[in-house]
């Protein structure tokens, strides 16, 4: 793990700021966060409800910007990227698993795998090929005609996973993936990610679970917007 | 890419079937309409202009008389045509045409055939060199070999000859006439203004000049106006110098002649279908009205689907976002919006093309025409194209742009509150209500106005009237009058040369003293028997009725107007020339309508002819039956060779309006489609919106709210968008009507109950459309709603 602190982080962020405003109140999602994680690595956040977690996944997952603060991902500042930019750099980089799995229900499991491969411009046979070999990892297979209505949760997610990494990202960002699932099927998700994490995926999960917390290999625990504790898991 | 967008597109389409259906049936309805309208307006503006040389064919119109008098004829003296030939610079050719009604039936071997009123035509030779109208057999060099050749229409021709050859054939015209068929037309196309069965040679017309009247040949005769003349002139022609040069050449032939008496102007052939001679435009306006109102179905169609789809757009939200978060750009997601509105079209044509293939013969039946709906004509496609990529475009880009920028995280956390377009919705919905309204104002006051005309008091009585012509009982009228009369279901019998309904000849040939010689105005001329004036209740405000004396034929009796255009002061006892004859004024009769209502009255004159071509017959409305019966008896001993007809006046009234008529029929469909498909909107919104509230709505349950609270708070808003419609249309089609109604001199009051009721109608259309969604809602069980959250 320190051997990996000393590379270029893959993500670091400095002094990030970002304010909710209604017309009377002004909201501090985010104040001030420095954070670095390196290639590789596997991070849990955590944090009471409104802490700023999910700014901060979005952030990171270039889903929004920051109002203040520095961005780098991979080198480059994207902070300020205009928002056909982030989507380029985001499509070819990370992939996302959400707590609601967020499947589009008119398509059937394979397509939904196939979705990212289409928006990247993969030819049609070497899609056909990745999205196999992803459903096959994920054993859902034999319910690649399914839609996600015909699914279990656990299964729903699987899919969601497989379409998260399909693209072979660099980096996957889940937002709290056990959050609808029982325990059984919340542990093979963990299980999923875990594996992929040592194919060498970095991975950032956003939990309320300290069980689910428990497979990452650092938990940065945030209040207020700020980041009060950091633990290294052994 | 693409498959996947139609994929997508496909099953949100059968997923969604509610939405889809209404967007569909609102589709297929607006473009099967606007496609049928366009069709319509299509086939209007395209009359005449199949003639090759449509560009160099004028007609001739005399404008007669100056001030309130003044005329514009359609029909112009023969002569203007031989000299436009002989004398006129920049004449290519000229022909005319001359409605024939010298026979009603004609007889081939054993078989007597009628032909209608109007369908016979003298032409000149050289018809068919100007006019592009197919000779299938025949020489278009000599097309009448000899005076007593006619040519006939395809179809005539097999009325009578079946499938033989009609060339060389003999049929015989009323008995006593015999022609021989030099030749064989196409039928005319329905697009052509001139039209007819059978075309015999001019020179038929000038055999009835024999010399011996006023006019002593045809080519000679400058007094009336009856012949449609043709001039194909050259391109590089003045038409404004031709006509100066027919008007001179008038003043130089007719002696005694007032610069008013006539003169001549040209109309482009393919101005006068939808021109009136005098330049006024009733067929325009017409057509014009119809663009506007497709052009309104389409817009309320677009608007249903544009309004449904950015409704749904907030339901929609998750999965836009979702495919923006795995890698989707805005122009793939603005593609796949597109592709879907596509689909939508594209299924709701194949069926738009169903429902015009269906419709059609009805269409044509109210429409009055014999278009024709052919996807392998190219002139149908355009129509297609016009209509399908306008309405797309109009209602494809704004849903797609709105769609594809949501911002995904807004959208994911269910932020896309929608009110900006809710706006924009509402804006649409009162747009949609005004189109309909202001169609709902027009349809009763166009209604109204055509009862008006049913119901004006025309100053005589054509009830339980009809005539027929005389024949062989011509020379019998007195004797078969007073049988006739004998029957108790035979109320009055007359006799008299024209149509009291309307009137179709008109002269200018009238003189009286104190005449200003600077001044002249055409007369309708009625030659009528005794009892004319009387059995058709037209009542005298000076003078006296004909006795039926021999004195009686230098008598004449004329309305007020033409009393009043004369200016003649008590008239009666005063000297007036009518034709060749000096005689003196007899009566004044009060004012009748003898033409359309759209036309103010003229002068008119009344002379005596003991007995003329046809016959009045009044009867009773139980009797007419028994009263027919009875004519016809006497009708078969003296006309054993012509089938008897007869027509009651009441529908040769009705003939005068049948353009209104169909016009308004096709006004009431219009209207009733524009609503239909406004309603199915504002269903779909109101399913809608109890959808987005229904979390409210159990709430309000909940604490105590009743269905009528919840039903009344769902319409509210959108009831609260018809009122605004209202306002918006009421004053627009209050001034569209009015100017509508001022094609006609007499007209019915636009009163403000016909926009009280057009609002009414609205306001409960839409309630009794939105409370059925809202009722719905409103009874439903709260505790699931709230559940479901």
């Amino acid at each position: 793990m320190a051997g990996m602190m000393q590379e270029a982080p893959m993500i670091k962020i400095t002094n990030l700021e970002k304010f909710y405003r209604t017309e009377e109140v002004e909201t501090i999602a985010l104040n001030k966060l420095s954070i670095e994680i390196a290639t590789g690595e596997f991070v849990a956040i955590m944090g009471p409800s409104g802490c700023g977690k999910s700014t901060l996944l979005n952030i990171l997952g270039m889903l929004d910007d920051p109002d203040a603060g520095s961005y780098v991902f991979n080198d480059i500042e994207v902070a300020h990227f205009t928002e056909r930019k982030r989507a380029d750099l985001r499509k070819h980089n990370i992939g996302f698993v959400f707590q609601s799995f967020n499947l589009i229900d008119e398509l059937t499991v394979f397509e939904n795998v196939e979705l990212p491969l289409i928006y990247t411009g993969v030819a049609s046979a070497e899609r056909v090929k990745r999205v196999e070999e992803v459903l096959d990892k994920m054993q859902i297979m034999h319910r690649r005609n399914h839609y996600p209505q015909q699914l279990s949760g656990g299964q729903q997610q699987r899919v969601a996973i497989a379409r998260a990494v399909v693209n072979k990202p660099k980096l996957i960002l889940a937002d709290e993936p056990t959050g609808n699932l029982d325990s059984s099927n919340g542990n093979d998700v963990m299980e999923l990610l875990t594996d992929l994490n040592e194919q060498g995926t970095t991975i950032i999960m956003v939990t309320h679970s300290e069980h689910d917390a428990r497979y990452s290999h650092r938990i940065i625990r945030l209040l207020d917007g700020q980041s009060v504790m950091e633990n290294i898991m052994v | 890419m693409f498959r996947n967008h139609l994929k997508t597109a496909w099953r949100n389409l059968i997923n969604k079937k509610f939405y889809s259906a209404i967007n569909i049936i609102g589709l297929t309805i607006g473009l099967a309409v606007g496609i049928l309208i366009l069709l319509w307006v299509q086939d209007e503006l395209s009359f005449d202009r199949f003639n090759s040389k449509v560009s160099q064919i004028y007609k001739v119109n005399a404008s007669i008389g100056s001030g309130v008098s003044k005329q514009v004829w359609g029909g112009v003296p023969a002569p203007v045509a031989v000299y436009a030939l002989k004398e006129v610079p920049g004449i290519v050719n000229a022909v005319r045409v001359i409605t024939s009604y010298d026979y009603s039936v004609f007889k081939y071997n054993d078989k007597i055939l009628k032909e209608d009123y109007g369908k016979l035509s003298y032409v000149d030779d050289s018809f068919f060199k100007v006019f592009d109208y197919k000779l299938l057999k025949g020489n278009i060099n000599i097309p009448f070999p000899n005076d007593q050749s006619v040519i006939i229409t395809e179809s005539t021709a097999k009325r009578y000859f079946g499938d033989a050859n009609p060339i060389g054939k003999t049929i015989t015209g009323d008995s006593k006439d015999p022609f021989v068929v030099s030749g064989v037309l196409a039928d005319f196309p329905a697009n052509s203004s001139i039209s007819g069965n059978m075309l015999f040679s001019i020179n038929q017309k000038k055999k009835q000049y024999n010399g011996k009247g006023y006019w002593k040949a045809m080519d000679e005769d400058w007094g009336n106006y009856y012949t449609s003349t043709f001039l194909q002139v050259r391109n590089d022609a003045s038409t404004r110098a031709i006509g100066d040069k027919l008007t001179k050449i008038h003043f130089e032939h007719q002696k005694g002649i007032k610069p008013t008496d006539g003169i001549f102007q040209l109309q482009p052939l393919k101005d006068i279908h939808l021109y009136n001679p005098d330049g006024s435009s009733a067929g325009v306006q017409i057509v014009k009205v119809f663009s506007i109102v497709a052009i309104l179905i389409l817009l309320i169609a677009c608007i249903n689907y544009i309004n449904l789809s950015t409704a749904r757009a907030m339901l929609r939200s998750k999965e836009v976002s979702v495919r923006k978060i795995i890698g989707a750009e805005r122009k793939h997601l603005f593609m796949q919006f597109i592709i879907e509105t596509l689909l939508c079209f594209a299924v709701a044509l194949l069926l738009a093309f169903g429902l015009i293939y269906a419709v059609m013969p009805f269409y044509n039946g109210i429409a009055g025409k014999q278009m024709q709906f052919n996807l392998f004509d190219v002139k149908v496609w355009q129509v297609i194209a016009l209509t399908v990529i306008t309405t797309l475009i109009a209602s494809s880009i704004y849903p797609a742009l709105l769609l594809s920028s949501f911002k995904p995280i807004n959208a994911l956390k269910g932020k896309i509150s929608g009110t900006g377009n809710a706006t924009f919705r509402k804006v649409l919905v009162v747009c949609q209500f005004a189109f309909s309204i202001g169609l709902i104002v027009g349809t009763i006051i166009i209604n109204r106005q055509l009862n008006y005309i049913q119901q004006k008091q025309l100053g005589y009585d054509r009830s339980y009237v009809f005539s027929l012509q005389l024949h062989g009982m011509q020379d019998h009228y007195e004797a078969i009058k007073a049988d006739l009369l004998n029957h108790p279901e035979i109320t009055g019998v007359t006799t008299g040369d024209g149509n009291i309904v309307s009137s179709g000849s008109t002269t200018s040939d009238t003189d009286w003293d104190g005449k200003d010689p600077n001044m002249s105005f055409l007369i309708h001329p009625y030659g009528v028997d005794k009892d004319f004036i009387n059995m058709f209740k037209i009542k005298f405000t000076s003078g006296n009725n004909f006795t039926g004396s021999k004195s009686d034929t230098a008598h004449w009796i004329l309305n007020e107007t033409a009393v009043r255009l004369a200016g003649i002061k008590n008239p009666v006892g005063k000297r007036f020339k009518f034709h060749d004859t000096n005689g003196i004024i007899i009566g004044v009769v009060k004012d009748f309508h003898f033409a359309s209502l759209k036309q103010a009255i003229e002068p008119a004159i009344f002379n005596f002819r003991p007995t003329t071509w046809q016959m009045f017959i009044k009867t009773t409305g139980k009797d007419s039956p028994m009263a027919i019966k009875t004519v016809e008896k006497l009708w078969k001993q003296y006309n054993a060779t012509y089938p008897f007809e007869y027509k009651f006046l009441d529908d040769d009234y009705n003939e005068l309006y049948h353009s209104e008529q169909n016009t308004a029929s096709l006004f009431d469909v219009f209207a009733g489609i524009a609503i239909f498909i406004s309603c199915l909107g504002l269903f779909g919104l109101a399913t809608y919106t109890a959808q987005v509230k229904i979390k409210e709505i159990g709430i309000r349950k909940v604490l105590g709210a009743s269905v009528a609270n919840i039903t009344a708070m769902l319409s509210k808003d959108f009831l609260v968008l018809v009122f605004i419609a209202i306002l918006i249309a009421s004053p627009i089609a209050w001034y569209a009507m009015n100017k509508w109604l001022q094609n006609y001199v007499y007209r019915t009051e636009l009163s403000w109950w016909t926009l009280a009721i057009a609002g009414l109608a609205a306001v409960l259309i839409a309630f009794i459309t939105i409370s059925f969604q809202a009722i719905k809602a409103a009874i439903a069980n709260p505790v699931k709603s709230l559940k479901n959250e």
